[in-house]
């Protein structure tokens, strides 16, 4: 099919990128044809139109996040950009089943290096890489946790390259955000757009909610039979606040606050209106570091002292599990290929981003060398900060990366500089192409692996910029994943 | 359900109240100054020790230093609403996450500022919107005995606040036509004029208005009504607490006997021992069920985090808590 020749995309450029609408000839891929058609007969008043319906919505609804940490300060808004990105079924098919690999493989590793620690022996990952990560929680080695879950709830970021292959970028095997959007994103364009819903057969996110709670309930089961399950915020002032209050209430669960928590006689209760109730599983979207003031970081505001050890006895359950952190570790993502093979025999469905680790020598070497071309992570950090993308940063941040990487080798990891696939989005008064990634969400009860048919496609809305952060001006899309 | 939430229930729901009763008396100070505009109705309005600089109206309305004026009010009731949202129906808290989002656009200050009823008469109209949501989008369970006994609680109180600031209107009686409309006016501000005439068929009087206002059982704003509403609310809560085997505490008691109080008074009796020390009984009696509510339902023990000064540990919190 031709591409339309309409106002909005006459200008539209390719830009040597993986477009996931139109294929390198400039015609428009055949599962996105239906919506290239409506778009073709679109005024950009009718865009602008439905693109500020779509704003008061969500201001509306309240589904904001905090800025700058201020408790006074402005709830903004994610950017929410109309043009849905659409994935087909056999492309849908590779993600899922590359994603059920990763998990299981990643679990088995969890509980390998909390037990018997076979893989450090077996010389393929250097074990001072794993014992020394930041995530690596050596009080919990030979604690055994329900059902041999660690990571209930998983986030993979994944992203397309030039040829159209997907990646995994990274696995956020903590405390994941984001899926809330995933189900919102939906609810509102479906109110501001009906029409474009007709020409697709899309398959429904809605679901994640009563997915979710069938997890945390499996993993309550050894504690008690009908287990009470309670989602742990750290509160109004945290960006995922609104994540918080939208899973909670969708569950119908408490979203309980640290001070609501208490232990006595090796039990978890919440303080209510009748007096204690005790909690069998809690859904925690609190860092290791911060959940108990005893066990961790003792100015912790957020935290239950005394939960750990309730924990560490068995008399509740925590999802994720504690020291999830050392898998999603940025150095140790770099094995995650070997930890597939050794824990599960097989070659890797979804193929990592080429990685090279800065403790490594020789990598640590090629890294200072190439430092221009490459982008530079801090292994510890998250939502796009402490990075450094070296085609984009002025010399002297050269210099000083060069210099962290030598004072901190484990610290960090680079990656070549990937030209990330780009996705039709609305700008002003017409269509041009912006970066994006793809975040499905994976739920883990110990049986299934479970991925919801959906997922959050962020985009990096300013004019060629790569990050697609909501912290860093990022946006979102809806995400389509055909039936 | 958790005292946390129960707390902050109970308060969002005693700031939309009272921002309604601000409302009210906003409206009906502006009429009165046309009709009588050669008095000071405004003064009367500030309580005792407090200075007001620049126009009491605005004071009242939009200030930010006055923890009851309008925006204030709404403000704290959609912050508490925001914290507690999974636990009201959705509809409550886009009804009340609007109207806060419009009064804090620029163009809501020249409403404020150019306006003689409309605008505080369509917050208010939002507000009662907001609690009739909360009546029938809501299981009629303990988190609405809550929200109820916080609206009833307010409600009794500020009629009692009304008729002590506006008792000068009542009682200074001059003669002639401007005696009515401050009458009227009294009524007004507790939205029962219409309920009043149909209830009497008589002449607008004092001492009847007091009757009213005070010891009617029938009509929602009368403190009476309210007491007997608290009340119900009230033994639901504290009977799920008996059931679960603790204490509930001494705040039943003490509602009871200010209620038993209103509820077998007559106004001539209030008048001949003393109007004014009638209202403040009822009013510290309200002040004491409130604490006493608070320390046996709302506080299970105290909580550590709440001590520390809540400013800073929200900046803590947020710096805590780093986002995948």
């Amino acid at each position: 099919m031709p591409a339309p020749t309409t106002p909005q995309l006459t200008a539209y450029e390719l830009g040597g990128f993986w477009d996931e609408m139109f294929g390198a000839d400039g015609h428009v891929r055949e599962h996105y044809a239906p919506l290239a058609g409506r778009l073709a007969t679109l005024s950009p008043q009718d865009v602008m139109r439905r693109q500020l319906a779509a704003e008061l919505s969500f201001q509306a609804r309240g589904i904001t996040f905090a800025v700058n940490q201020d408790p006074n300060g402005i709830e903004k808004i994610i950017p929410f950009d109309l043009i849905p990105r659409l994935i087909t079924p056999e492309e849908w098919h590779r993600i899922e089943r590359g994603l059920e690999q990763r998990v299981r493989a990643l679990n088995l590793f969890l509980h390998d290096v909390y037990h018997d620690q076979k893989i450090l022996r077996s010389g393929l990952i250097p074990p001072e890489l794993i014992l020394g990560a930041r995530g690596y929680r050596r009080e919990f080695r030979g604690v055994e946790v329900p059902r041999g879950v660690y990571t209930h709830v998983v986030g993979s970021d994944l992203v397309r390259d030039e040829s159209g292959q997907f990646f995994v970028l990274e696995d956020n095997l903590r405390t994941p955000s984001g899926v809330s959007y995933v189900v919102e994103n939906r609810r509102v364009l479906k109110r501001v757009w009906p029409q474009i819903f007709a020409d697709y057969d899309i398959r429904p996110v809605e679901g994640y909610p009563q997915d979710l709670l069938d997890v945390l309930r499996a993993v309550g089961q050894p504690v008690a039979s009908e287990p009470t399950v309670v989602l742990l915020s750290p509160g109004v002032y945290n960006s995922a606040f609104f994540e918080h209050a939208f899973l909670a209430k969708a569950m119908g669960i408490e979203m309980v606050e640290g001070s609501d928590l208490f232990v006595d006689d090796a039990t978890v209760f919440m303080r209510t209106t009748s007096g204690r109730r005790r909690v069998d599983v809690i859904y925690r979207r609190i860092d290791d570091d911060f959940l108990d003031p005893l066990a961790f970081r003792p100015d912790s505001l957020l935290g239950v002292p005394g939960l750990l050890a309730t924990y560490r006895m068995g008399r509740v359950s925590l999802a994720n599990a504690i020291g999830t952190g050392v898998a999603d570790d940025k150095a140790i993502y770099a094995y995650v290929p070997t930890i597939i093979k050794y824990y599960l025999g097989e070659d890797e469905i979804l193929p990592n981003v080429k990685t090279y680790v800065a403790n490594d020598p020789v990598e640590r070497a090629y890294i200072l060398e190439h430092i221009g071309e490459l982008v530079v992570k801090s292994v510890n950090e998250s939502g796009g900060y402490g990075m450094l993308i070296g085609p984009h940063a002025p010399k002297a941040d050269h210099d000083e990366y060069r210099r962290r990487i030598e004072a901190d080798p484990r610290g960090y990891i680079a990656q070549p500089t990937l030209g990330l696939s780009r996705h039709p989005s609305w700008n002003e008064d017409h269509l041009e192409g912006r970066h994006v990634d793809l975040r499905p969400f994976i739920l883990f009860s110990g049986d299934e692996v479970k991925v919801t048919p959906g997922g959050l496609t962020r985009v990096a809305l300013r004019k060629g910029s790569l990050v697609v952060n909501s912290s860093q001006g990022g946006g979102a899309k809806d995400t389509w994943v055909l039936a | 359900m958790l005292c946390r939430v129960a707390d902050d229930l109970y308060w969002m729901s005693r700031y939309i109240e009272r921002a309604i009763g601000v409302s009210r008396l906003i409206d009906v100070t502006r009429h009165l100054e046309l009709d009588a505009g050669d008095v000071d109705f405004w003064t009367p309005l500030v309580p005792e020790g407090i200075e007001v600089t620049g126009e009491i109206r605005f004071w009242l309305t939009s200030d930010e230093t006055n923890p009851s004026s309008l925006v204030t009010c709404v403000r704290n009731a959609r912050a508490l609403a925001r914290g507690v949202r999974e636990s009201i129906s959705s509809e409550m808290w886009e009804e009340l996450n609007q109207l806060h989002v419009s009064l804090t656009r620029p163009t809501s200050t020249r409403q404020v500022r150019g306006d003689t009823g409309g605008f505080h008469r369509l917050v208010r109209e939002r507000l009662q919107h907001f609690q009739g949501l909360a009546d029938a989008t809501l299981a009629h369970d303990e988190q609405w005995h809550f929200i109820e006994l916080g609206m009833y609680l307010e409600r009794a109180h500020g009629v009692a606040m009304l008729l002590r600031r506006q008792g000068h209107l009542l009682t200074k009686v001059e003669g002639g036509d401007t005696d009515l409309v401050k009458w009227l006016a009294v009524l007004r501000s507790a939205g029962c004029a219409e309920a009043y005439a149909r209830f009497y068929a008589l002449r607008i009087e004092p001492a009847r208005i007091v009757e009213f206002l005070l010891l009617n059982a029938t009509f929602p704003q009368s403190v009476r009504f309210s007491l007997t509403r608290a009340t119900e609310s009230l033994s639901a809560i504290s009977a799920l607490r008996e059931a679960a085997g603790n204490d509930p505490g001494p705040a039943p008691r003490t509602l009871g006997r200010v209620r038993a109080l209103v509820e077998h008074s007559a106004v001539d009796e209030i008048f001949e021992s003393g109007f004014e020390e009638f209202l403040s009984t009822v009013q510290s009696a309200i002040a004491a069920v409130s604490d006493e509510v608070t320390n046996t339902y709302l506080r299970d023990q105290p909580q550590a985090g709440r001590l520390v000064g809540v400013a800073r540990a929200a900046v803590l919190m947020a710096a805590q808590q780093q986002q995948q």
